[in-house]
């Protein structure tokens, strides 16, 4: 990247109201932005600064905070830098706006985050379920989901017991943990 | 014919059908599965379904500790497991502050450059099979299998090496090694005219490719394309050379690229990497010899070691495209988040739902493969 590009790349992002930028190294810069001012910050990146590219939409559950963080990585191929926006939405309701009308590609990783976080993005394209279409669960990447007690609450261990196994058991030898000594057991769920 | 049905005979002809492919067909790459409306054997619609893969990598990665991530991090993507591996490193040494002594690069850039080949010998071995010539395919396997015996004997594992760890690599190459992968280069060199004989000049190979499954600069860019279905339509961009890491600086090597954007442009570009990867495995070589040092910078204890809190991105060159790993650390002995960028996550939806309208029923498969579409990295 050149220096007049950065600066004037610096100079750009000074201009906006609401943002506090950081310059982590020459190719990397971290914005945080309000929510109502990140889709128009993205449309200055992509319309007058040439970040065409929509690496990565990043979601961050800060559950002692109550708020969902937002992460746009955008890069530029022609300055070459990428520019991560970060921004940090209530987590009740989870409601925020669709970038998909700047960036196309958004509309796969909202998909994924509606589906894994239950954040739910107004004008995006598809909303339905992509990976969990049987799931009616809770959105499983919320830090508050604990898996291995909804494995314990839905799920059986079937006793596995062929005829070698046995046949081994009976000269001593033979799995070495059982299955309810495991960490994922339903030890705690039996005794209860 | 029972009378209820002669209703359904009165019915005008519909030349409209669904069809499913995969998730366990010849023609899809892993469990993945692409459903299609079909007007005759013409692709009206498709849909890509991801189908039961790996599930949930990024929560188990919340409840392990660093450390014990990296068991993870290559089954993200199997057939090129390294760049996974090497970039989590990255972000870890990043949050950490942690200098990777010099020789410890190196052995990383080898390795990221004998996996490239290893996969990209798998890929056109996969689409080759797809137009019906199955020795492509077999000679693939094989000449990469070679490339599997010098990652067993570096790291232990075949396809799962878990060879880098934060702070550099877990040993150094054993006696004659560099050796050894100097000479299955120059085999790999001399075979690289077989293939040519064997595919590139094959004729139904070629009125096969060419043609099917193509994207102009435009929609690339638009699409969030990246990697080589990236540069054959003609955009000169490699995160290796554009936004280096390791010691990709030091290197010198030509990024291919091809105007046209459609199968055979994807292919030829990946033919023309293995020429570059093998050059840049040869210049690493050289450098090893003269190096020596330290592989690994002095590291915490692994089973207590609290990352310094924040957040950092990553990114490296996969051989499918544009690879990146967000994580955040709150300081503790687990990471708070980590968020996978596979580079395949574009190709293997939302471009190949749009490049397979229009396409004819056998061209499906051979588009998937042509875009090299990675489903696990999709089902992480």
């Amino acid at each position: 990247m050149t220096k007049d590009l950065s600066t004037w790349l610096d100079t750009l992002l000074s201009e906006l109201q609401g943002i506090e930028v950081r310059r982590k190294s020459s190719r990397r810069i971290r914005v945080d932005v309000q929510p109502d001012a990140l889709p128009a910050l993205l449309e200055l990146l992509r319309g007058r600064a040439s970040y065409v590219h929509l690496s990565a939409i990043s979601c961050v559950d800060w559950i002692e905070e109550n708020e969902f963080e937002l992460v746009y990585h955008v890069w530029s191929y022609e300055i070459g830098s990428l520019v991560s926006a970060h921004t940090r939405i209530a987590r009740n309701p989870g409601v925020y706006i669709s970038v998909y009308d700047i960036y196309t590609p958004a509309a796969f990783f909202e998909r994924d985050i509606h589906e894994m976080f239950g954040v739910f993005f107004e004008g995006s394209p598809d909303m339905s379920k992509f990976i969990l279409t049987e799931w009616d669960g809770p959105p499983p990447m919320r830090k508050d989901f604990d898996s291995e007690a909804w494995v314990n609450a839905h799920f059986d261990f079937q006793d596995y017991q062929p005829d070698w196994l046995t046949e081994i058991e009976a000269k001593g030898g033979g799995v070495a943990v059982r299955p309810d000594e495991q960490r994922f057991s339903r030890r705690d769920v039996d005794a209860s | 014919m029972r009378p209820e049905n002669y209703e359904a005979q009165r019915q005008p002809p519909s030349h409209e059908y669904e069809l499913n492919i995969g998730p366990n067909h010849p023609g899809i790459e892993g469990n993945y599965a692409f459903k299609l409306r079909l007007h005759g054997d013409r692709v009206l619609e498709g849909k890509a379904d991801a189908g039961y893969l790996h599930r949930g990598f990024e929560k188990l990665m919340e409840g392990r500790l660093w450390i014990q991530n990296l068991a993870i991090t290559p089954r993200i993507c199997v057939p090129d497991p390294v760049p996974m591996e090497v970039s989590y490193c990255l972000a870890v040494e990043e949050l950490c502050g942690l200098e990777i002594p010099e020789r410890a690069q190196w052995l990383r850039v080898l390795q990221l450059e004998l996996s490239r080949i290893a996969a990209h010998l798998f890929t056109f071995g996969g689409h080759a099979a797809t137009t019906g010539m199955y020795s492509p395919m077999f000679w693939g396997i094989a000449d990469r299998d070679l490339v599997l015996d010098l990652f067993e004997e570096l790291t232990g594992g075949r396809v799962y090496h878990i060879y880098n760890i934060p702070g550099g690599v877990r040993r150094d190459a054993p006696d004659g090694f560099l050796d050894r992968v100097g000479s299955t280069l120059d085999y790999l060199d001399s075979r690289l005219p077989d293939y040519d004989n064997l595919l590139f000049t094959n004729q139904v190979f070629v009125h096969r490719a060419k043609g099917v499954g193509t994207m102009s600069r435009e929609q690339a860019l638009e699409w969030g394309v990246t990697g080589p279905n990236l540069r054959a339509t003609g955009l000169e961009f490699d995160v290796r050379r554009d936004d280096p890491y390791l010691v990709y600086d030091d290197l010198d090597f030509d990024i291919p690229t091809e105007e046209a954007g459609d199968a055979w442009a994807r292919t030829l570009v990946r033919r023309k990497e293995l020429v570059q990867s093998i050059r840049i495995a040869r210049q690493v070589i050289a450098a090893l010899r003269s190096i020596d040092g330290p592989i690994r910078c002095p590291i915490p204890n692994p089973l207590a070691w609290n990352v310094p809190a924040g957040s950092v991105y990553t990114r490296v060159e996969s051989s499918k495209g544009e690879l990146a790993w967000y994580v955040v650390s709150n300081g503790s002995e687990r990471p708070y988040r980590t968020h996978v960028r596979g580079p395949s996550q574009m190709h293997a939806v939302q471009v190949l739902e749009k490049l397979s309208v229009g396409c004819r029923l056998e061209d499906v498969a051979q588009t998937m493969f042509s875009l090299d579409a990675c489903p696990p990295e999709v089902d992480r």
